[in-house]
Parts: C-alpha cells; sequence; structure tokens
C-alpha cells in the first residue's frame, strides 16, 4: 500500500505495494527487478549476460555479488551506470531514487546518476584517475562538477572529501603515480564519495591488492557503509565478500542463483545452492576441490538450469530454469547437513 | 636445485626493486613465496625463470652457473622452466587460438608431429573443451585463458614450473583447479615448483614451504630448507 | 516456475520471487540504449562515419577505374597540340575545357591523376617498407642499434621534407623514379618512428616472456609477434602516405623540380596554368586542383574508416 501523504517528488518511487509500507529509511536504496542484459553479436548471436536479476539494497546494507570472471557480474554494474555498449539491450528495471536507470537517457545519467545517485568505486583506481593532475586538483574538479562549489569552499569540501575515504591531507598533493596502491584506491574512493551518492557501487577494488590491502580496503568499504550508504560490491574475492558483506548474492551463467545473509552462507547453515556450495569448498582453507567442468557459454545457455551439467544431483527436473525462491535458484536446494 | 644467491634486480639500476635477495628450490620441492604487492617476489620470480636479467648475484640451476638471460640463454636452460603470469590477457599473443597458443613452443622447438595430440591431451588436464581450442583470447574469459597458459607452460614438460600471482584475478573454483592440473603435473613429472602470491591461506595449503619475502631481504644466507621428501 | 514444467526459457517468465518480498511483475521488454541522447548521437555519428567511408570507397573505385581504364580504351594523345582550340572553356567537346596549347584537360587530368597514384602508391609502399623495416630492427634490436638508427631518423627529420626532396631530385635527371624516390626517401622517417614505438610497447608485454621462455628465437619471435603486431599499423600508415606523396609529386612538379614539362602531371598543370589564371581563364587551374583533392581525400576517409576498425572497442566491454 502506498502511503496517503507522501510527498510530491517521491510518488514514482514506488508502484505496486510491496510488503509492509516503510518508512523512507527503511526504502531500498537500489531496487533491482527481472534486470536482464544481452548483446547482439554479429551474425545474430545473442549473449545472454545477464539474466532476470532481482535484489534490493538498502541504507547501511552491503550486498557482495561474487561469481566468477565471466558470469555476467560487471555487466551487470555497467547497466546500473549506464555504460553498456552499443549493442546491448536491458530489460527490466532498477530503480534509485525514483528514477529507473536503465530508462534514463544518458543526459540524465551524467547528470543526475553518476557520482549523484551512484558513486562508483573502481577496478583498477591507478587507471581510474588522471595521471597527469594531482589528487586534490581532481578532488577539486569533481566537488565543483557535482556541488558547484567555488572558492575556499571548495577547498574545505576537497579536503573533507579526502578526509571520508581516509586520504591523507599531506598527500592530496601528489600525483597518482606517487601514490601505493592502498593511498590510490582510497583516492579514488574519496572521488567516488563526493556527490555523497546513496549508492556506491565497488567494481572488484581489491583485485591484484594483497591480502593486508583487500581487508584495509573493504573495512573502508564497510566503514561507508555503516556511515549509511548502500554497498554493492562486485567480486570474486570470497574471503572480501566474507569480511564486507550483510548478503550475498551468487551469480552463474548471467542468474542470480543464490541470494542469502551473508553469515548463514559462509557459516551454518551454509549455501543451499549446489554452486555456492562448490564454490565454497573451492576455498582453500576449506576443501580446495574444484567445481568439475566449466560454466556454459552466455551465447549458448542450455533451456534448463545452467548449473546442471556439473552438478551431481540433476535430475530431469533440471531441465527447466529453476526459480529463485526462498533465495536459491535450484530444484534440490541442498539441506544444511555439511560433512 | 635453484639457488639464488644475493640476486639484485630492477628495472632502474639506481633504484633495484629486489635488493641482495636469496632463495633456493630443491628438486621437486613446491616453495611458495608470500609479500605485499610491489614488494619485487615477482621481479625475482621473473629472475628465477631467465626472462629478467639481474643486475648482480649468482644464480645456479643444478649447480650450473647461469650466465645469460632472456634470448642469449640456452634454449634448453630456458625451456626447463614453464612459466604462468598473473594477468592471462597480457601474457597471450591476441592473435593466436588458443590452439596455436599452446602449441607455439613445441614450434619453436620444431617439433610438429604429435603437437596437435599434444594440445589436446593438456587441454584435457587444465579443463579446456575442444571447442575452445578454435578460439581467440578475446573470445574467453580470464579464467579459460589461464587455463590456456598454464598448458602452455607445461607443453615442453619442463623440470620446473615458476607461476607469479597464477590466481590472482580467478575465482576459487578455478584457483582450485588450476592448482590442481599444477599438482597433477608435479606427481607426475617431479618438477620442482617455485609460486609467488600474496594469499598466505592459498600457499600455505599448495606448498611444501613457504617463505615471506622480509625472511629473504633480511637474512644474508637463509636457512638451509629442512630436507624435506621431495616429491620425485 | 517450477510447476510449469515444460514451459521452454523464455516465453514466459516467473515473476522473480526474491528473498524481500514479492515484486510486481516486471514483462519482458528489451530496450536498446537507443533512447538515450548518447545513443542517439552515437548512431548519427556512426551514420554520417558510414557515409563518408561508403563515398570514400565509391570515390577511391572510380578513380582507380578511371585511371586504368580511360589510357586502355580511349584511344586519344593527352600530348595532342591543337593550336586552334587554345584555352576553350568547358563545353560539351572538352567537358573540363583545353590549355593554353588546346590539349583537352579531362584526358591530361586522367593521365595526371595515373601519373599522381603512382608515384602515391609506389613512394608510399617503398616509404612504409623501408619505415618498417627500419623501425622493427630498432625496436626488436634495442641497444647502440637502435640508438644509432633512431638518431639517423632525428638528422633527417630536422630538414624539412621538401627541401630534402628538392636535394634528391636535383641531384637527378626530371622523371618518374626520381620523384618516387624522393618522396619515398623523406618519408619514411615517420613510419619508422611509429613502427619503433609499436615494437618496444609490444616487446615489454608477458606474451613475449613466455615465448622467451618457450624456447623461441628472437628471429621467431620478430616474425611471430612482434611483426605481426605492427603490421596493421603499417599498413595504415601506408594508406596515408599514398595522399601525402601525391601532394607532395603535384609540389615538387609545381616547382619544376617534378616531372618533365610536357608530361601530364596534375602539378605541372596547376603550374602551367598560372599564366591564364590571371587572364581569369578559371579551368586549367580548377580542374587538375579538384583532380588533386578530391583522390586525396577519398584515400584519407578510407584510410580514417580501416584506422577506426584497428581500435575497435574492446571486446572486453562485454565483460567475458
Amino acid at each position: 500500500m502506498t502511503t496517503s501523504s507522501r510527498p510530491a517528488c517521491e510518488d514514482t518511487r514506488r508502484e505496486g505495494g510491496a510488503g509492509a509500507p516503510l518508512p523512507a529509511a527503511d526504502d531500498p536504496v537500489l531496487d533491482v527487478s527481472g534486470l536482464s542484459v544481452r548483446f547482439r553479436m554479429r551474425g545474430g548471436r545473442q549473449i545472454a549476460a545477464v539474466t532476470d536479476a532481482s535484489f534490493r539494497l538498502r541504507r547501511g546494507e552491503c550486498l557482495a555479488l561474487v561469481g566468477e570472471s565471466g558470469c555476467g557480474k560487471s555487466v551487470l554494474a555497467s547497466a546500473l551506470l549506464g555504460l553498456l555498449p552499443a549493442n546491448a539491450q536491458t530489460a527490466g528495471r532498477a530503480v534509485v531514487g525514483g528514477l529507473d536507470l536503465l530508462a534514463a537517457d544518458e543526459r540524465t545519467l551524467a547528470r543526475t546518476v553518476r557520482g549523484r545517485r551512484v558513486g562508483l568505486v573502481p577496478q583498477s583506481p591507478s587507471a581510474h584517475l588522471t595521471p597527469v593532475r594531482t589528487v586534490r586538483s581532481q578532488l577539486q574538479e569533481t566537488v565543483r562538477e557535482l556541488t558547484g562549489a567555488r572558492g575556499s569552499g571548495l577547498r574545505a569540501r576537497a579536503e573533507a572529501a579526502a578526509e571520508r575515504a581516509a586520504f591523507p591531507a599531506d598527500h592530496l598533493d601528489r600525483y597518482p603515480h606517487q601514490l601505493s596502491g592502498g593511498l590510490a584506491q582510497r583516492a579514488a574512493t574519496a572521488l567516488a564519495l563526493v556527490g555523497d551518492a546513496p549508492l556506491l557501487l565497488a567494481d572488484e577494488p581489491t583485485t591484484g591488492l594483497d591480502r593486508d590491502l583487500v581487508d584495509r580496503t573493504v573495512d573502508e568499504l564497510r566503514r561507508h557503509a555503516d556511515a549509511g550508504h548502500a554497498l554493492l560490491m562486485i567480486t570474486h574475492d570470497l574471503a572480501a565478500a566474507e569480511r564486507i558483506a550483510d548478503r550475498v548474492a551468487v551469480m552463474y551463467a548471467g542468474r542470480i542463483v543464490e541470494l542469502t545473509d551473508a553469515p548463514a552462507f559462509f557459516g551454518e547453515p551454509g549455501p543451499r545452492h549446489p554452486y555456492a556450495r562448490g564454490l565454497l569448498d573451492a576455498l582453500p582453507e576449506r576443501a580446495f576441490t574444484p567445481i568439475p567442468g566449466m560454466p556454459p557459454e552466455l551465447g549458448a545457455l542450455p533451456t534448463g538450469c545452467a548449473f546442471a551439467a556439473r552438478c551431481g544431483h540433476a535430475t530431469t527436473t533440471c531441465e527447466t530454469v529453476p526459480a529463485l525462491r526462498n533465495g536459491t535458484a535450484c530444484h534440490h536446494p541442498q539441506e544444511p547437513t555439511r560433512a | 636445485m635453484l639457488e639464488l644467491h644475493r640476486i639484485t634486480a630492477g628495472y632502474d639500476r639506481r633504484a633495484p626493486v629486489v635488493r641482495d635477495v636469496s632463495l633456493t628450490v630443491e628438486p621437486g620441492e613446491a616453495v611458495g613465496l608470500l609479500g605485499p604487492s610491489g614488494c619485487g617476489k615477482s621481479t625475482l620470480a621473473r629472475v628465477a625463470s631467465l626472462v629478467h636479467r639481474p643486475d648482480s648475484g649468482t644464480y645456479l640451476i643444478d649447480g650450473e652457473s647461469v650466465r645469460a638471460w632472456r634470448h642469449r640463454a640456452p634454449r634448453e636452460q630456458r625451456t626447463a622452466f614453464g612459466v604462468v603470469f598473473q594477468q592471462p590477457r597480457q601474457a597471450a599473443d591476441p592473435r593466436l587460438r588458443l590452439t596455436d597458443l599452446i602449441a607455439e613452443p613445441l614450434r619453436a622447438a620444431g617439433r610438429r608431429t604429435g603437437a596437435e595430440e599434444r594440445v589436446v591431451e593438456l587441454a584435457g588436464r587444465v579443463g579446456l573443451s575442444a571447442e575452445l581450442l578454435g578460439r581467440r583470447p578475446h573470445e574467453v574469459s580470464d579464467g579459460q585463458l589461464q587455463r590456456a597458459c598454464l598448458a602452455r607452460a607445461l607443453v615442453l614438460r619442463p623440470r620446473w614450473l615458476i607461476c607469479d600471482e597464477m590466481t590472482a584475478m580467478l575465482d576459487a573454483s578455478t584457483t582450485a583447479a588450476l592448482v590442481a592440473a599444477v599438482e597433477d603435473y608435479r606427481r607426475e613429472s617431479g618438477a620442482g615448483l617455485l609460486t609467488v602470491g600474496h594469499d598466505r591461506t592459498l600457499l600455505n595449503r599448495w606448498c611444501d614451504r613457504t617463505v615471506h619475502w622480509t625472511e629473504l631481504t633480511q637474512a644474508e644466507n637463509p636457512s638451509p630448507p629442512k630436507n624435506k621428501p621431495s616429491g620425485a | 516456475m517450477a510447476e510449469t514444467g515444460s514451459t521452454p526459457e523464455g516465453a514466459t517468465k516467473p515473476p522473480p520471487d526474491a528473498a524481500t518480498g514479492s515484486v510486481p511483475e516486471v514483462p519482458t521488454v528489451w530496450r536498446s540504449p537507443g533512447a538515450g541522447t548518447r545513443a542517439r548521437g552515437g548512431a548519427a555519428r556512426r551514420g554520417t562515419r558510414a557515409l563518408r567511408t561508403r563515398t570514400s570507397a565509391v570515390l577511391v573505385a572510380v578513380v582507380v577505374l578511371t585511371v586504368l581504364a580511360v589510357p586502355a580504351l580511349v584511344p586519344l594523345d593527352e600530348q595532342a597540340v591543337d593550336l586552334g582550340s587554345k584555352l576553350l572553356p568547358p563545353s560539351w567537346s572538352h567537358p573540363f575545357g583545353t590549355d593554353e596549347v588546346g590539349r583537352d584537360l579531362l584526358l591530361r587530368c586522367v593521365y595526371g591523376l595515373r601519373i599522381s597514384l603512382l608515384v602515391g602508391v609506389v613512394a608510399g609502399l617503398a616509404a612504409t617498407v623501408v619505415g618498417t623495416v627500419v623501425g622493427a630492427l630498432a625496436g626488436a634490436l634495442g641497444g647502440w642499434a637502435d640508438r644509432v638508427v633512431m638518431r639517423l631518423v632525428d638528422v633527417f627529420s630536422s630538414v624539412p621534407h621538401l627541401l630534402l626532396g628538392v636535394f634528391i631530385v636535383a641531384m637527378f635527371r626530371p622523371g618518374l623514379w626520381p620523384v618516387v624516390a624522393s618522396v619515398a626517401l623523406t618519408h619514411w622517417l615517420s613510419t619508422a618512428r611509429i613502427v619503433r614505438a609499436e615494437v618496444l610497447s609490444l616487446r615489454s608485454r608477458p606474451y613475449i616472456d613466455a615465448a622467451i621462455s618457450g624456447g623461441s628465437s628472437r628471429l621467431r619471435i620478430t616474425v611471430r609477434h612482434l611483426l605481426p603486431g605492427v603490421l596493421p599499423q603499417a599498413g595504415l600508415a601506408a594508406v596515408l602516405m599514398i595522399p601525402h606523396a601525391i601532394w607532395h609529386e603535384s609540389a615538387l612538379s609545381f616547382l619544376g623540380l617534378g616531372l618533365p614539362t610536357h608530361e601530364a602531371s596534375l602539378g605541372n598543370m596547376v603550374q602551367a596554368a598560372r599564366g591564364s589564371l590571371l587572364a581569369g581563364d578559371w579551368w586549367p587551374t580548377l580542374f587538375p586542383g579538384l583532380f588533386i583533392i578530391i583522390p586525396t581525400l577519398a584515400i584519407a576517409g578510407l584510410a580514417g574508416a580501416w584506422r577506426e576498425r584497428l581500435n575497435p572497442r574492446r571486446r572486453s566491454e562485454l565483460m567475458l
């Protein structure tokens, strides 16, 4: 049910009543439903990179989207930022603050989405920063661009943004190549935080970093979630996900196959989808055994469950696609009895 | 046995990234080298695999002193090492199909007969399907490309494997699969392994012995490795 | 959902049933990013680009066919002097008019274009081969060989092209081949630089390290990995060189240092027409001028399209 005295500017936020009417603070920052992305390739081939992804993300919450390379998780991130190439088509909705990101045109995306609604913490900060300009000048430009601040206010706000990302003020006048990997990551995070976007999107923020730096980066991201941002972290690093996430979404062959609370996922009772279990069992601190086989091509997905070919529990039922029910998209969800 | 003794190496003589480092790998032994990003451990791995000439220090392979690196090193010495790099995209010629990528060392050695069967056999070992072998690097995922790069490293049956952060970009299952493929090969051939990384849990699980970078730089002469039974 | 057991995927999508509660059903309506202004601008830009490429391709085809077919099929002498019909304005019998000794300008333009293209293609190819070999050697060998070669390139580059070209032409009797040599010898420098830079960048790739470790010889690495890597760039440089060479030849001829003055070269024709232009006769200047400008623009347009294909947006945009 929609509230009767809703503010005029927020009337697009909800179309149908969902569950119980929630106070604004509990409204999802990001509401993704039925999001699909496909690429049209030469020769009429189609690649179903993301199929029917649905999830919500609230303030102060961190959702880790995990999966192997090529499973479609980065495509999902690009879709949310409106950065898909021209041969992509999307379906479904991804609503942030009443705006459907998938339907927005480039002008809207550039003026009201990137940096303002969605802040991007990039995969490789050194490539994200302009090499020929100091961190301060890049921060100030972003502050000016996003807030319109000028003069001394500009300087103060840039320094405040650096401080929020724990970027040391005495390094502000350095160039990106003079920064360590950790500091470059913080500089990029500072840029992402300038617009005070309700949604932070971290795309593989820990790739190539060593464990200590992964932990530090992840802890800092967690701090921003605790400060009230909604955080969507895309990663293949399960240890990083375990450290930061409130909830975990496992993606396989373009579909979310498991969406569950992080403590239940990494601890007891553990994941229910056989793929998610296999992924955890592949960790060196666990069984260290790979899942047999390889994921199917996104351009030639089977008509049924995409994991069936690698799954020890597959039956004829698996010739149809399982829907995501109670957080697991599997015809034979595993019961919480762990070996 | 690989004996790197007091190696200093880098890309600028005035600021070497590796200073006075010593490391020994016994035949058949799996040594994991742990260290933070940018500490120089990858450079040391490049020196050990003969693709980077150190500024100073000595390197003995089975008691024989290495005098030349890169192209100048004798072929047999170079091909005794199978090398896998961190970023498969950078380590694969974008123009070669995966099957040519894997077979390239065989062709460079002039061994054309049986190359195809060898590629198919290796593809099976690393978990690549025949269909993927016909593709070019940009048509496969990072994980699939890294599998091909491992197959290339194994194609000449090296006595030593050097893995430079081989699994840093990969998901847990692909990591486990590649490590299993390396270990299968080592069990069968008795090859030694130097693997470099920053994941302590992984290296502890994988290797006979893990050393931290700081141990190599602080000790002038590292304590000789405990005589573990080697895999051979 | 599970009960619709036989429904093929995609026919009807079950409503997503997220753990957070029911979500209103979203029909699968595919949307291209065509709704966005960037996409529209992009489409328009792509359209213009495609039109430009197509126009260039047609023009180049027409030019090549003309210069091959006309001298073979039309039994007219482009040197035939007819003093009775000198400086006639364009008409049906002489569509481009005639020059100051009554030669048909259309015919001479076609022959001039043929010479220009010949010079352009031969000189462009020669310059590219020289540049690629020098650049690849410098890049692949490195060390002192690289330093010597590149200093040589610097020395050559410090002299203006045209001046050096004039110097080379002046050493020979006027004719086609000195012009080709002059253009080729002054134009390999940029290609050498491009190729060397490309080889240097390829040389530091880990896949070269992998090839070394795989036992490849230096020669094999150069032939198998480095040269194929630079060939598209070198080919592009060759095509871009053709218009440049055409202009260069015209400039040399205009200065009276190119082909013998009676030869129907476009530069010669513009040079010869200077006097009549002052008298108000525009056609002997205009048509040869257009014959220099339009084909060179068309070739450059094609080269531009090729360049865009060389740097396609990487397939990694699919993030596979």
